[in-house]
Formats: C-alpha cells, structure tokens, sequence
C-alpha cells in the first residue's frame, strides 16, 4: 500500500512562518510522498516561496510539486522552482518523475495546467488573439501531460499532479461563471486517454473533494482551503489498475 | 475614494486581491452605508489583521468588520484508501 500525502494552495507570503511547520510533525509516519499542488504563494516571489521551502526542508519522504497561477504573477516562477528544488522538492512542468517506495515505482507527472471549461461548454482557440492564446496554453498543457503520463508507462503506479482541475466533479461548490477558470476536461481526456490511479488537483477553494474522470479515475482536490488540514492521505494498491482509455461513448 | 455604490465592493474586492500584503481571492466584501463587511477565509490570523488594515486604508472613514476565518492546518484524522 502506499500513502500519497497531498496538499494544494498554501498560498504563503512573507510572513507566513509556521502555518504549515506543526501539521508536518508526523507526515514521515503517515505517507510515503507528499504532492503539492501549486498555489505554493500569494504572489509568485521567491521570497515567499522561501518561507514554505525553510519549513519544508529535511522532511525525510519525497516531495513533489506543480507551481499554480498564484507562483507565476511576479514573472519568477523559475526563481521559485530553483528555490523549492534547493530545499528538496522537486517541479514538474510538463514532465514525470518516479520513485521507488519499498520495491512499488510511483510516477507523478504534473503541470499547471489552466482553464478553458467543460464538455459541452469548453472555450474554443478561435477569434482573437487572446482567446487562441488561452485555449492554445491549455492544449499545449493537456499534451505535455499526455506525453509524460504515457513515458510513465512501466511504473507499477502513475498520479497526475495539477494545479487547475480535469472535472467539473470537484468544482461543485463554485460559482458556475468562473468554472471556465478554473479548469478544462482537456486535462482530463489527456489522462484517460493513457490511463492513470489517482488525479490530484488544487485551485478551487471552495469546490469539492471528490471526483471521478469520465473514464473513472478517481480525482481528488486538495485545496487547503477545501480540505482544512495541513494535507489528506490518499492510499493506492501497490498492483497497477489501468482503466481503459476513454474512446467514444463517453457518458 | 468616491465611487458609485453599486460597484464599490467589487472594486475593493480587486483591490484586495491586487494587494501582495492580502492577494486572497476568496474574500467577500459588502459595503452598506459606511460599514464595510468583509468574508472568507484566510490562512492566518496575521493575514486576517492585514486584511483589515489594508481594507481601512482602502476605505478610511468606514467601519471594518473583519468576518473572515482562519483556516486549520492541523494533521489530518485517517488516511482514505482509493484503491
């Protein structure tokens, strides 16, 4: 069995020093790895990011983690990268990474991800240059984690980590009007369409834990605001379930 | 600051939001006559005074009454099996 410890918008500022540090006593005790998922702080500064990474540093199990949009408004998400990875944790953009948890290879691949809505009602890359840009980011996004999930093909299991949400399943709680910002199904096509365990996601703070993907894989959103502990823990089989992909028919 | 009133919360909303001191999008903000009342949650009780602090400056003149709560972080109960 392992235990996935997961936690999303923690939105730390400068003065942030111990909101996290307490609730991390026993996390070596009760997980395996611990996921994060974007939204690490308020503004997207180093400096921000450095008071988590200080409290962070030394906890003895693999960390993992997306940046969210509040990690890019300062235009230093690189400097807030190097700043997390310097303490332990390693980023993924676009990209997969595995660990070995007592013999079982765990795969995360993660990204931002970003907004566009839901079947039926998804936002098309037509019109302005803005609305292609934005439709066109989320593509470019959903692919990357459709290629770094399927490289992640020979691990026993595979977690997609995202900062934005693949379902409407876990935002049910918002306000309709801003679900278009708040996720797109293309992120969710992309892991059903190569097969995954378990989806974590954050940014909806006033959503809903529980989700499925329309081929049934299961989707948690671990917003701290949601969840209101200082992480969940998740448990998977060792034995890799690969749902079917999710060709035609869906409902 | 002199806006119109049906636009004000709104406005201080964003401002709020737009602030690195505060930058929490969650919050709510009412305004009636010359009370300001604001909502949500926050991750500390320092983030909830700053709040307050900022929305005075924003709106001085006014009362603030400062409803937000702080957020938990405590350890979780039990672990949930998915699989």
């Amino acid at each position: 069995m392992i235990r996935i410890a997961a936690v999303g918008d923690l939105h730390y500022g400068e003065g942030s020093q111990g909101i996290l540090k307490p609730g991390l006593e026993h996390l070596p005790d009760r997980a395996d790895l611990l996921l994060l998922a974007g939204d690490l702080t308020r503004w997207g500064k180093p400096e921000e990011v450095q008071v988590l990474a200080d409290e962070l540093r030394g906890v003895p199990i693999p960390m993992i983690a997306v940046l969210g949009n509040h990690d890019y408004h300062c235009g230093r998400e690189a400097e807030v990268r190097r700043v997390l990875e310097a303490a332990g944790v390693r980023v993924l953009e676009g990209e997969g990474t595995t660990v070995d948890v007592d013999g079982v290879r765990v795969a995360i691949a993660g990204t931002k991800g970003f907004g566009g809505g839901f079947r039926g009602a998804h936002g098309s890359d037509f019109g302005e240059p803005e609305m292609k840009a934005f439709v066109g980011h989320t593509k470019m996004l959903s692919d990357r984690l459709e290629k770094a999930l399927a490289g992640l093909n020979a691990a026993d299991l595979r977690i997609a980590l995202l900062h934005y949400s693949p379902i409407e399943g876990t935002l049910e709680g918002e306000r309709l009007e801003i679900y278009p910002f708040l996720g797109s199904y293309l992120m969710a096509e992309a892991v059903d369409n190569v097969g995954a365990d378990l989806v974590l996601h954050g940014h909806a703070h006033h959503g809903s834990e529980k989700g499925r993907t329309p081929a049934g894989i299961p989707v948690r959103n671990v917003a701290q605001p949601l969840i209101r502990h200082a992480y969940n823990v998740y448990t998977l089989n060792g034995h890799r379930e690969v749902l079917p992909a999710a060709a035609g028919g869906i409902t | 600051m002199s806006e119109r009133p049906d636009y004000l919360p709104e406005h201080i909303r964003e401002k709020l939001f737009h602030d690195p001191r505060v930058a929490e999008q969650d919050l709510r903000v009412d305004v009636k006559e010359h009370r300001v009342l604001l909502g949500g949650n926050v991750s500390s009780l320092q983030l909830r005074h700053t709040i307050t602090e900022v929305a005075q400056e924003l709106l001085p003149g006014y009362e603030i009454v400062n409803e937000t709560t702080v957020v938990p972080t405590t350890e979780p109960e039990d672990a949930e099996p998915v699989s």
